[in-house]
């Protein structure tokens, strides 16, 4: 067996295009990886500096206020998703989805949708990282590599020789594909190892990706050489099976995103956006009981405490804030409902499409999916209700605020160990 | 039918029919090769002569009938089948971007088979290959020296049968007369030779039988008497005859 | 000479019949063509409904977030400055054969007082993340997948008449190399033009809606010409080597290199080596900037001391009560000015980052066509990253505006007496109004795409690079040819 296999890889060490395939598919490997760990650093020291700058500018605000209504006001809090260790293999849907805001006891809805984005025309282009390498490159260089493995010995009339003097099929054909998969696999894959080693992945995670990319790979490869056994025109093999990929890459992906679209009738995000304003701009004018029973509802622990005094209290404000977001709470229900049902349905299509199921096995496995975005959106939420729960008290029970109180304020830190329990 | 010595039978067509899509391309063809023998089968274009060998290793399947190399049946028992034959491919096509002894190499250990070098060079000798060419690319040698690479390949198989297909077509004057004596030399040394061909005096002049083929079937053998050749005349009338009716 | 002319011209048009009747006969070429002409078609049909779906969206939403401004009772005038409304980015014309960045950012802008909001909602983040390879646009179909239609049609043009040694015999007929070469490009180029019939058409509805005649040709000719390359390169790599198959390799490989990789290489690289700092973090800068400021809602803030003592000597008073004008409102309309100065600055500071990236993304242009026609494309077309730029650069001049005329109402017919004491009890606060009739000053926001000569200005460094690959592949093609037959 060691024979065979030590036989092609000297063989193969002499073809001259199979080594410039394994070269070029090496050298786009490694570029993924270096980008994307430089991306992910970026990100990291953005959100190291912007931690900083937020506990900077939230300390001159408390230094500015003594109140707990103005405090609440003028206080930002920092809120972010901090990329993993993965995250470097598989950018996901980082690019579209924000992974950082500032936000402040108003009313939610109004801050949640607020995208940091970067540049448009760059995201339009679209990133290469290791899982696009992986996806949408590597099963062009298996299919130049597996689609003639058969039909160039049979062009060259060396096929009925080389098949009559082999001690056995496996040993021509077995080891030959195993030398060219084995070396394709680790020139595509040693870039993501070092990259892993260099971010400190888990080695479960590591361990995961491998066996996607490896039954990814194994599909190609056995599809090429499937359909290229009994082949005598090379181009025509290849032509078929770049014809599938792009059915599996672009068609299918395509036709599946129509049907969903289609299929799913979701609101406006404006229309969330606007609901809210609504309600907080008309609370001006509404009488103060009409906002308080809406917010008493909620918080029945303050029913005995609605009561204003003169044209305004903070509490008043604060409870028209948090009505607005009640009554935009269900279309925005609806609409992160929709977004959910959008992901869960786009995963069935990718069933259909291979490259689209591994892009998506590894930006979940690198938590930079969509469902990631979602749950980094729900930290957001649980994090804006734990201030609002620390600052309620002061603001409705007319409790002298004692300023030292400010080092319990709720950590967006805690909000994520607690979503992770 | 000639007769040939039962016990030396090493290559044996029995009633072989081998049809491909309803057309007939071999049509019980019976023909026996004897350990030493130099057998030529000789027709024209479509005469079924590379569906013969093809049947012989294995790559055609009969539809009736059984290829019989050293007493098995070749579909039963291809690997034994294949390790006993060495075959010689038209153009003699090896790799072109190795050299003779880099394709020898490979080809062995594609045999699972360990020769030194000295048995590698002991055999380009033997086929006359001259020393300059063999650490050569195989991309720069003539036909006749890619056909002796194969040929000490073989060799150095130590397969007892030679299939060879079409081996002079395209060589000179000077190579072909290389080529007979090798090929004599190798039967006399108790190697059995089928090969197949449309050249009748190329046939003549090396084969101990020539059978005659025609639209898959045989439709006749010549034999040497006394150590003679064939008389070339006499299988060329048969040729041309057959060839025109 | 013109005779002679004449005799070259009609051999090459033989040449290119000879192979089409090649292509007809041996179907596959055929059956690759026919869905490059459905996939065309149905992306130019599919894409000019929803852009036009959107643009009639985007109209309606614009009138309706108008409209609700102006049907607000009377109030005080600064709600209504907090208040806000909506201005929407109507897609332009030729978004129909280009959405470009369309999806990729917001489309709408809350506008309200001592903000800058960012363009909310882009449509990409609520969808399937099923297009991120590439989505039914015409764009995406011409730039990627026509040259991979071409490919696959053409890739055996000159090499199968090495490999089956017709070439030979032709050149020994006296046929130039040239004249074949040529007859080959013009067969090729006639499939170029079939692709493009589709696009020719939604140009012409483009023309329709208003876009100019002089950008829908130089969009046009962008997309021909881009495909021009991809005969130039075929035709290449197919003369310079001996085989169908290592033709096939060489270009599918060239392919997937300049199609699907640089794009991607470009905007990798251009994020990576001059990174953005992001709004959020700019926006640090903004609030230690506004601090110096001052608070607009506060006029006791220390900040606004000179603005007051400026306006007592100008009307001569002693005491803010006594001027002719509300305090307040002056205050506001001081410090929004300030504010929006200040604003824009690091807006301006943003764009310019965004743009430098986006030029380092074009520049590999000259290492990929596709890169070319991208960024030439998008830029005709009215849906780059600098017409956003122009759409954020619009609206914060049109909030600039409705806030300052809203701070007039307040300085000018709202005293000052009634407005501090408008927490003073349901009837001060009800005092404490201006009429409704003063939300009526915004008028209709209606976004278009810089004007044809701008557009076309930016991208003549994409045509440039566009024609230096068409004239180094000439080069090319003119050596290839003198090798041996």
């Amino acid at each position: 067996m060691m024979r065979q296999i030590n036989r092609e890889w000297r063989f193969m060490l002499r073809q001259r295009y199979v080594m410039v395939i394994l070269l070029c598919s090496f050298l786009v490997s490694t570029f993924s990886v270096t980008t994307g760990l430089s991306e992910v650093n970026a990100q990291r020291q953005t959100i190291e500096r912007l931690k900083q700058a937020d506990i900077i500018d939230r300390t001159k605000a408390q230094a500015k206020y003594d109140d707990a209504g103005s405090l609440a006001y003028y206080s930002f809090h920092l809120v972010y998703s901090e990329p993993s260790n993965l995250a470097f293999a598989a950018l996901g849907e980082r690019d579209v989805y924000p992974w950082k805001h500032r936000i402040r006891m108003l009313a939610l809805e109004g801050q949640i949708y607020e995208s940091d984005a970067q540049n448009a025309e760059l995201a339009q282009a679209g990133k290469i990282d290791f899982a696009f390498v992986i996806s949408v490159l590597s099963p062009f260089f298996l299919i130049l590599l597996f689609h003639d493995l058969i039909a160039s010995e049979r062009a060259s009339g060396r096929h009925n020789l080389l098949v009559t003097t082999a001690k056995s099929v496996y040993a021509l054909w077995g080891a030959r594909a195993a030398v060219r998969f084995g070396a394709i696999f680790l020139c595509v894959l040693l870039p993501f190892y070092i990259g892993a080693a260099i971010s400190d992945a888990a080695l479960g995670a590591v361990l995961q990706i491998t066996l996607w990319c490896f039954l990814y790979f194994a599909f190609w490869t056995a599809l090429s050489i499937y359909l290229g056994r009994n082949a005598n025109s090379a181009p025509r093999i290849a032509s078929a099976l770049i014809g599938l990929w792009a059915l599996f890459a672009f068609v299918i992906p395509i036709l599946g995103d129509l049907t969903i679209e289609q299929s799913i009738q979701a609101p406006k995000g404006s229309d969330i956006l606007l609901t809210q304003r609504e309600a907080v701009n008309d609370a001006w004018d509404l009488p103060v009981e009409t906002t308080m029973e809406a917010f008493v509802a909620k918080h029945p622990e303050y029913k005995n405490d609605t009561n204003v005094e003169g044209g305004f209290e903070w509490k008043w404000y604060y409870a028209f804030q948090q009505v607005g977001d009640q009554v935009a709470a269900p279309i925005s229900k609806e609409y992160r409902a929709a977004a959910h049902k959008k992901h869960d349905l786009a995963g069935y299509v990718s069933f259909f499409a291979p490259p689209m199921l591994i892009q998506r096995k590894m930006a979940e496995i690198a938590q930079t999916d969509a469902v990631a975005a979602f749950e980094y959106e729900q930290n957001i939420r649980d994090f804006h209700k734990s201030l609002r729960l620390f600052y309620y008290p002061w603001l409705f029970r007319h409790d002298e605020f004692d300023k030292s109180q400010l080092n319990l304020m709720p950590q967006f830190e805690q909000t994520l160990i607690n979503s992770k329990n | 039918m000639t007769n040939v010595n039962q016990n030396e039978v090493v290559i044996e067509s029995q009633s072989i029919t081998v049809k491909i899509q309803n057309s007939t391309i071999l049509s019980d063809l019976n023909f026996k090769v004897a350990k030493g023998e130099i057998y030529a089968l000789l027709g024209g274009n479509g005469a079924g002569k590379s569906s013969t060998l093809k049947t012989f290793l294995g790559f055609n399947t009969p539809t009736s009938g059984r290829a019989i190399i050293d007493g098995r049946d070749v579909s039963q028992s291809l690997d034994m089948a294949r390790s006993k034959t060495a075959y010689l491919p038209e153009n003699a096509t090896l790799y072109p971007h190795l050299t003779a002894k880099e394709n020898v190499e490979y080809f062995l250990s594609l045999a699972d088979i360990n020769k030194s070098l000295e048995d590698i060079e002991a055999a380009f000798e033997r086929v006359a290959l001259q020393k300059d060419a063999w650490e050569r690319q195989l991309q720069t040698y003539s036909k006749g020296m890619r056909q002796k690479t194969a040929i000490s390949l073989a060799i150095l198989r130590e397969a007892p049968i030679f299939l060879l297909d079409e081996p002079t077509s395209g060589l000179d004057p000077v190579a072909i007369d290389e080529f007979n004596f090798l090929v004599k030399e190798l039967a006399s040394s108790g190697s059995t030779i089928l090969m197949v061909t449309h050249d009748v005096y190329g046939a003549c002049q090396v084969a101990n039988r020539i059978g005659l083929l025609r639209a898959g079937e045989l439709v006749g053998e010549f034999e040497a008497q006394d150590n003679h050749r064939i008389d070339t005349e006499q299988v060329h009338a048969a040729f041309a005859q057959r060839q025109s009716s | 000479m013109s005779a002679q002319l004449n005799t070259v011209m009609s051999s090459v048009w033989y040449v290119a019949k000879d192979e089409w009747r090649y292509w007809l006969r041996s179907k596959v070429a055929i059956f690759v063509l026919a869905i490059g002409l459905v996939l065309t078609l149905s992306s130019v049909i599919k894409t000019a409904f929803t852009m036009h779906g959107l643009s009639h969206d985007r109209n309606a939403m614009q009138n309706l977030s108008e409209e609700t401004f102006m049907e607000q009772p009377d109030r005080h005038p600064h709600r209504m400055v907090h208040y806000g409304h909506y201005a929407f980015r109507t897609p332009s014309p030729l978004s129909i054969l280009d959405p470009g960045i369309d999806a990729y950012t917001g489309n709408s802008i809350f506008l309200e007082g001592h903000r800058q909001n960012s363009a909310m909602f882009a449509d990409q983040k609520q969808g399937t993340g099923l297009t991120k390879l590439g989505n039914l646009s015409p764009a995406f179909i011409v730039q990627v997948l026509a040259p991979l239609l071409i490919i696959l049609i053409g890739y055996s043009t000159m090499s199968r008449e090495r490999e089956s040694q017709t070439l030979a015999f032709l050149v020994a007929q006296g046929t130039s190399i040239y004249t074949l070469i040529m007859g080959k490009i013009l067969a090729l180029f006639l499939v170029v033009c079939l692709i493009t019939l589709p696009l020719a058409l939604s140009g012409m509805l483009a023309i329709f809606q208003g876009e100019s005649l002089f950008i829908v040709l130089g969009f046009l000719f962008g997309y021909v010409f881009y495909l021009l390359v991809w005969v130039l390169i075929v035709v290449f790599l197919s003369t310079l080597v001996s085989k169908n198959n290592e033709s096939f390799t060489a270009l599918v490989f060239v392919w997937i290199l300049l199609c699907i990789a640089m794009p991607r290489v470009a905007s990798t690289t251009a994020s990576v080596s001059s990174p953005s700092a992001g709004k959020l973090e700019t926006d640090f800068a903004v609030i230690a900037a506004l601090r110096k400021l001052g608070d607009g809602h506060n006029a006791n803030d220390p900040a606004f001391t000179k603005l007051k003592d400026s306006l007592l000597k100008q009307y001569d008073v002693e005491t803010v009560e006594e001027l002719p004008i509300n305090f307040r409102g002056a205050v506001a309309s001081a410090s929004e000015a300030e504010l929006s100065k200040v604003l824009n600055q690091f807006a301006e500071q943003r764009m310019d980052t965004e743009l430098e990236q986006t030029q380092i993304a074009r520049r590999f242009g000259w290492l990929s066509p596709n890169v070319a026609i991208r960024s030439l494309s998008m830029i005709t077309a009215g849906s780059s990253i600098e017409t956003h730029h122009r759409f954020l650069r619009e609206t914060e001049a049109l909030r600039l505006d409705f806030v300052q005329s809203l701070n007039k109402a307040h300085t000018e017919k709202l005293s000052y007496i009634d407005d501090i004491n408008r927490n003073n009890g349901e009837e001060a606060w009800q005092r404490a109004r201006v009429s409704a009739q003063n939300w009526k000053m915004i008028e209709g926001f209606s976004f278009s795409a810089d004007s044809a000569s701008t557009r076309f200005s930016r991208s003549v460094g994409a045509f440039a690079q566009l024609f230096t690959w068409a004239t180094i592949l000439v080069v090319l093609i003119r050596l290839a040819g003198r090798r041996e037959i």
